[in-house]
């Protein structure tokens, strides 16, 4: 539909009561959604439907992942008990919905943060988790012939995302001349590649990595080309103007950077605290901590819970887990990645 | 909030809806102490409340104004010369007297502010009942119903239309296209059940005074100053956020109450404090502690989770959704006022069809305007029920609460059964008409 023309909009005055005084319901109050945990005693974390690394349920309904390991340690320092986490499963049309509506406090949904989701959205990220990039899976027998060249491939693609808009720029740009085959949901591209419809299949690397682990016929034989097509920085989000839970779902998350650039791991915690510059460095005095809203103490919960983000990494997606994804971009700036923590005082 | 103090919040509101309904206490005590208990329970905090007087505020001043203004008038011999020309007008039939007044009532309701609309014609209306001796609750109640109504003729007749509307980027026209034909019909219904509703004034004959014995304006110079008032005002309606100075109608109203105290003033003619003593303040209170307890409804959540209770109940199937709207948007603002409940169900509506992947999720931006045609039908099914709901009880809409102020000051309090009496047959026949629009709609649209 149109926006409204100039003559509508001077006739559109009977507006009598402002638009300006209606309620908005969808922008956050600051301090609203601490205030809300707090008064539930329960963080609601919006989590993905299953992707193996970062979020997925096992037979005993147990949870795990980074982005699941990011909302116990948010759970912990906000409420004092990393256990203290109700895990909403959403499809990636339902979270920012989820998320407007206050089902649940935290979206860490392997998420891309862009700037139509802050600036249209007035959703607001917390910072990055997780570095991550389109890629293409092909079947590995075909994998030498076609990395650098889909040229004419029938490419599996989820409809309505990011990941198209990347897939069709991709094309044009190198003038692959991709033919994407759209499917409604993600379950359905993966099917449609499974069953041999798509030459490729387009996705987040780190799902593609997820999704190779169940791969029909077994992992040896699909594999993720090389190429990577856009830049996807997923990280964990809070609805828009509550500033208070935007410092410290962000602050929880560079505690966790900061943590592992001191080497503290949940395991030397303890005893690394003894040392002041680490404890100077680590937990913040009270004052800026009462500013915040939760409890003394909240970093080192945090860090007790799931240990640094290296260890999250290694546990879920890393050396240490059945992806094996390498630290790459994810590894720290000292090491050549992109995680730094500014100083927490 | 906790599920605790959810339940307290709907206990409260449904206590006060209660008491209100059975005549138990005085409906602004009622509404007074509902908002005090909250507040004493700590569920209505500080920054709820600084965001209730926010909503609240328009509306009590565009209420303010215009009883103000409507108070100076009735000063200057304007409404007796103008409930003249409506008598002779009703021929003394009491048909034609229901008839007129929706004629009147409804046009001017389409663009201007239904609530004051009302105040400034009540004494007009008044006089004609009286002279026609009829019991002037029934044409009061039927002008709040007809305002109401009205209001969806217009994209900006109501602002909970304006909300819905423009939160989809409809023009006016778009909105005249789609929307103001389902307003006529709503509108339409009504004429049919008045015989039934109203039938000791359907059938009323009146033999009508002299012409000779016609009202006369005394204080030309005066009257014409506070005319003045009231048509600057109109235009401001109207145009005033066209203006440099982006004057909204509640400033528009706030001024004019400036003028017309200037004007009563100057021509010393009704001393200030007369008039500030006449302003309905006990429907001012009123109005101030429901939205209160709205904003502690609103900030319980339950309208936002039923997004995901639309999908889970109704899937893709828009149509039904749209009735949904009709049905329970109709409901909720039958209890509440509507544009909280407008504005929340925006958010809810919108998440239902990006989670139900009908549009991408940057609809969910105020500045998203490509609606897929299917969708129209459920914001119009929204429209529809915020603005016809209201209908159905005393509380259901600020005109519905100006009328029974009004009723009550001339001696005929409107309990909150009597209204129902009137407002739920018409609004079940307008919804139910609405619905068949927005069916239809549907169909049109697919």
């Amino acid at each position: 539909m149109a926006a409204a023309s100039p003559i509508a909009g001077a006739v559109l005055l009977g507006l009598w009561l402002s638009l300006a005084s209606v309620p908005s319901i969808s922008n956050a109050a600051d301090g609203e959604a601490l205030a809300s945990v707090k008064t539930r005693g329960v963080l609601r974390c919006g989590v993905s439907e299953g992707v193996a690394g970062f979020s997925s349920q096992d037979a005993a309904g147990q949870w795990s992942g980074i982005d699941v390991d990011f909302c116990r340690a948010l759970a912990a320092a906000a409420l004092g008990d990393s256990r203290k986490v109700a895990f909403v499963p959403l499809k990636a049309s339902e979270r920012f919905p989820a998320l407007e509506t206050r089902r649940i406090d935290v979206l860490s949904r392997n998420t891309t943060w862009t700037l139509l989701r802050e600036g249209a959205l007035k959703a607001q990220f917390a910072g990055v988790l997780f570095y991550d990039n389109q890629a293409f899976m092909v079947p590995a027998a075909s994998a030498s012939q076609l990395a650098g060249a889909l040229k004419g491939a029938t490419v599996c693609v989820q409809k309505d995302t990011s990941t198209l808009s990347h897939l069709i720029a991709y094309s044009d740009a190198s003038g692959a001349d991709i033919k994407p085959l759209v499917a409604g949901s993600a379950d359905e591209a993966r099917r449609a590649f499974f069953a041999g419809r798509c030459a490729a299949y387009t996705a987040d690397a780190s799902y593609l990595a997820a999704l190779l682990l169940h791969a029909p016929g077994g992992s040896q034989a699909f594999a993720i080309l090389p190429e990577r097509i856009s830049k996807e920085p997923l990280g964990p989000v809070v609805r828009g103007g509550d500033q208070a839970w935007l410092t410290l779902v962000r602050w929880v998350l560079l505690t966790l950077i900061a943590a592992e650039e001191m080497d503290v791991t949940r395991e030397n915690l303890e005893i690394r605290l003894r040392n002041p510059s680490v404890s100077r460095a680590l937990v913040p005095d009270d004052t800026v901590t009462r500013t915040i809203g939760v409890e003394p103490g909240w970093t080192v919960r945090a860090l007790e819970s799931v240990g640094n983000y290296g260890q999250m990494f290694d546990r879920n997606v890393g050396a240490h887990s059945p992806l094996g994804l390498a630290r790459g971009t994810n590894d720290l700036w000292t090491r050549g990645g992109l995680m730094y923590a500014p100083p927490i005082r | 909030m906790s599920a605790m103090q959810v339940y307290i919040v709907v206990g409260v509101f449904a206590a006060v809806i209660l008491a209100i309904a059975f005549n138990v206490i005085d409906m602004a005590v009622a509404a007074l102490v509902g908002m005090c208990v909250l507040i004493v329970l700590n569920i209505l905090d500080e920054q709820d409340l600084l965001a209730a007087v926010r909503i609240a505020a328009g509306p009590i001043s565009l209420l303010f104004g215009g009883m103000v203004v409507a108070r100076i008038l009735s000063t200057t011999g304007v409404f007796d010369l103008i409930g003249d020309v409506y008598l002779r007008a009703t021929g003394g039939s009491g048909r034609r007297f229901l008839l007129l007044l929706i004629v009147v009532v409804a046009p001017l309701c389409a663009l201007l502010p239904n609530a004051t609309t009302v105040i400034l014609l009540a004494p007009i209306i008044i006089r004609v009942a009286v002279a026609l001796e009829v019991d002037i609750v029934l044409p009061m109640i039927l002008t709040a119903i007809v305002s109401n109504a009205a209001g969806l003729l217009t994209l900006v007749g109501d602002p909970a239309t304006f909300l819905v509307g423009s939160s989809i980027g409809m023009t006016f026209g778009n909105y005249l296209k789609h929307v103001s034909l389902g307003g006529l019909l709503a509108l339409a219904v009504v004429v049919p059940l008045l015989p039934f509703l109203m039938p000791d004034i359907w059938r009323v004959r009146r033999t009508l005074p002299p012409a000779e014995q016609r009202a006369r304006i005394a204080r030309p110079a005066y009257a014409g100053l506070s005319l003045a008032v009231l048509a600057a005002m109109m235009v401001l309606f109207v145009f005033g956020e066209a203006l440099p100075t982006r004057l909204l109608p509640p400033m528009v109203a706030l001024i004019a109450s400036a003028l017309a105290l200037l004007v009563g003033y100057a021509a010393k003619v009704e001393p200030t404090d007369n008039v500030l003593r006449d302003v309905d303040w006990k429907t001012l209170l009123f109005l101030a502690c429901i939205f209160c307890l709205v904003q502690a409804m609103a900030k319980t959540g339950l309208l936002q989770v039923m997004s995901v209770k639309l999908y889970e109940l109704f899937g893709t199937r828009l149509t039904l959704v749209a009735l949904a709207m009709i049905a329970g948007i109709g409901l909720l603002s039958s209890l509440l006022a509507n544009v909280p409940v407008a504005a929340a169900s925006i958010v809810m509506v919108k998440g239902y069809l990006v989670a139900a992947e009908f549009v991408p999720e940057v609809a969910l931006s105020d500045q998203f305007t490509q609606w897929p045609a299917p969708t129209i039908a459920v914001f119009v099914g929204m429209m529809f029920g915020a603005t016809l709901g209201g209908n159905a009880t005393l509380v259901g809409a600020a005109a519905n609460i100006v009328a029974a102020g009004i009723c009550a000051r001339e001696g005929k309090p409107i309990t909150f059964v009597r209204f129902l009496r009137y407002g739920l047959p018409v609004t079940v026949a307008q919804l139910a008409a609405s619905a068949v629009y927005v069916f239809a709609l549907a169909h049109f649209m697919r």
